[in-house]
């Protein structure tokens, strides 16, 4: 066989001449323009060359000087070296077991970058998928002081764009119903009213909890209020938002790991983003049946609660309020709702007396 | 197939470009965007691919734009080609300060090996395809990365690269150690390795970084002074606007001078 190569040596150009290789018996030839070069296969020094090391090299030294002969060509040195020649030659052999170890080791560095490279991302997959679980126990270690400073920053952020009304006939509503539905907390609640026609409502971390005007006339009975603080309320008691905010700032913290990027990482940005975040279907899940109890146990008709999510429901099909874009329903919540609201069996609750309904001045 | 054998003239000193003169039905292939000016009759084509006719079908016209995407290439390729009667002229601009060297690949064997996003055009026929770097060391350290391109062809190639260019002729054995980054291009017969600086006080203090990148004859080899990077990063360093320092233009008045100078934009 005949292989393409590249010479050099003393003499020739530094770039090299295109010569012809081939192998016969225990000589090499090669054949680059009319000068012919020749060596015995015992005499050669065997090397392995290339950008991917797929080429092979012969040297030696004769009368001229020393001689590089080097076939990069893959298909070439794969039929050179399966010449028995140069198979069964001591060089080769040494190389060969050269070349095993490097590839031994060169496997074993790969895998170690591959580790590298996949451990965050292996980090973020663990992290999403328990993502709740994990949150809610660092979320856990956070003391209640910290978590009312969380929310009062949150708000101080909000407060100016709120058209607050803490006064008035709402007002009084609002925090009668709220504080006889969190006596006895270990949170210190702090209720408002802010003035906006949007139906919602809101809490943050620490116990800020804000009822829209709109959400307020838009109740028939001060039990459909209740059930609404009723449901806000459960979302600071189970420290809902908190654990969304420990749950983002954990994935940004992964991002970051394995991204390198440190834009908009803030603690402070996510915490102005506190009221829109959306709360799991869990979180609503828990918050209305906690509520619901609540509820009970402070004698006020739940019946209330679960109407009012109904009369939501019924309005989301002209228009949605924002209460349900904040609060999705599902059909898991309706029917958990109304299989608690059947275990009542007609159960007999006093009528809240908070004078004509909605509040007015 | 045959290349076509293409004149050039390379202008400037240290912002070039390289001007081709196509002969009738002669073509090149430049770099996307690379394009500075053309003369009445030449026509640009652009094609998916990188112009050599070996890849045909969706497939290989798929599999050569991929390798272009990895090189840092973009996924298009232009071709210029004379559809005059008489010969036409195109020229082809670098991107930034340095140098354009012609390369005759029939010159180095067929193969050149070079840095990547230093193609800049060539005559047409000429392959632009990867070089993958397996050694993890010289991959991670080699300031070369792991991936380098390939020109395969025997005509004529211009590569682009930073600062001034150093082409040197190494004899089998030879070694030359060089900085990180400085590498261009070399045969590919050239051994490309990195090696430890050597001591533990120069590898933290001598600002040449733990490796120094080495090339082993035989061969020729293209270094560049001035890797596009490290000028971009003093140039940042030194940009009041992106955080830098602005220094060398101040006085012993200090920013009471700045005020003063008439300079302030």
């Amino acid at each position: 066989m005949i292989a393409k190569a590249r010479l050099f040596g003393d003499g020739l150009p530094a770039t090299g001449e295109s010569a012809v290789l081939k192998i016969v018996g225990a000589t090499l030839l090669v054949q680059s323009g009319s000068a012919q070069h020749r060596a015995s296969i015992d005499s050669l020094c065997l090397r392995r060359v290339g950008f991917d090391e797929s080429g092979i090299e012969f040297s030696w030294t004769d009368v001229d000087g020393s001689r590089v002969v080097q076939v990069l060509d893959k298909e070439s040195v794969q039929a050179l070296l399966a010449l028995p020649e140069l198979a069964s030659s001591s060089q080769w052999q040494a190389l060969r077991a050269g070349n095993r170890r490097n590839s031994v080791r060169r496997f074993f560095g790969w895998n170690v970058v591959a580790v590298i490279v996949l451990f965050p991302v292996l980090l973020l997959l663990a992290f999403i998928w328990q993502a709740d679980r994990i949150a809610a126990a660092a979320a856990s270690h956070i003391p209640i002081e910290q978590e009312v400073e969380l929310g009062d920053r949150a708000f101080e952020g909000m407060a100016p764009s709120l058209k607050l009304i803490d006064s008035g006939p709402d007002f009084t509503a609002v925090t009668t119903l709220g504080q006889k539905l969190t006596h006895g907390s270990k949170y210190r609640y702090r209720f408002h009213v802010a003035k906006s026609d949007v139906i919602n409502a809101f809490a943050l971390p620490g116990g800020i909890v804000v009822v829209n005007s709109g959400l307020i006339d838009g109740t028939r009975t001060p039990e459909e209020l209740a059930g609404v603080l009723a449901h806000e309320i459960q979302h600071v008691e189970l420290r809902h938002s908190l654990n969304a905010v420990v749950k983002q700032l954990g994935l940004r913290g992964l991002w970051l790991l394995i991204t390198g990027d440190a834009g908009s990482t803030l603690a402070g940005s996510t915490v102005l983003q506190l009221t829109s975040l959306k709360f799991s279907r869990d979180a609503e899940e828990q918050a209305d049946g906690k509520g619901f109890d609540t509820l009970v146990a402070n004698g006020i008709d739940p019946r209330g609660m679960v109407d009012f999510f109904d009369v939501m429901a019924a309005k989301e099909r002209v228009s949605p309020p924002e209460l349900l874009s904040t609060h999705p329903t599902s059909a898991g919540r309706k029917q958990a709702l109304a299989a608690r609201k059947a275990s009542l069996q007609g159960r007999r609750f006093e009528a809240l007396s908070l004078g004509s309904w909605p509040p007015r001045e | 197939m045959a290349m076509d054998v293409v004149d050039y003239e390379i202008f400037g000193n240290d912002m070039q470009y390289v001007e081709v003169e196509l002969d009738p039905g002669e073509a090149a292939v430049g770099e996307a965007g690379a394009m500075m000016m053309m003369q009445d009759g030449i026509e640009m084509d652009t094609i998916f691919g990188d112009g050599s006719q070996q890849q045909s079908g969706l497939l290989g016209k798929l599999l050569g734009a991929g390798k272009r995407l990895v090189t840092g290439e973009s996924l298009f390729t232009t071709i210029f080609h004379n559809e005059s009667q008489s010969k036409r002229r195109v020229a082809f601009a670098a991107p930034y300060p340095g140098k354009i060297i012609p390369v005759k690949l029939s010159d180095v064997g067929g193969t050149l090996i070079c840095q990547k996003d230093s193609f800049l055009c060539a005559a047409r026929g000429v392959s632009l395809g990867i070089a993958f770097q397996r050694r993890l060391g010289v991959g991670l350290f080699g300031g070369e990365g792991f991936i380098m391109q390939k020109l395969d062809g025997d005509g004529l190639v211009f590569v682009h690269a930073g600062g001034m260019l150093m082409r040197r002729d190494l004899q089998p054995g030879e070694k030359l150690r060089v900085d990180t980054g400085c590498v261009v291009a070399f045969q590919p017969s050239v051994d490309f390795d990195i090696q430890y600086v050597g001591k533990l006080k120069s590898a933290l203090f001598s600002g040449e970084g733990l490796f120094f990148a080495t090339l082993t004859g035989p061969g020729r080899v293209w270094l560049q002074s001035l890797p596009l990077s490290r000028l971009a990063n003093r140039i940042i360093a030194s940009a009041p606007a992106a955080g830098g320092r602005s220094v060398g233009e101040g006085s012993v008045l200090g920013a009471l001078g700045g005020l003063l100078d008439g300079d302030n934009d």
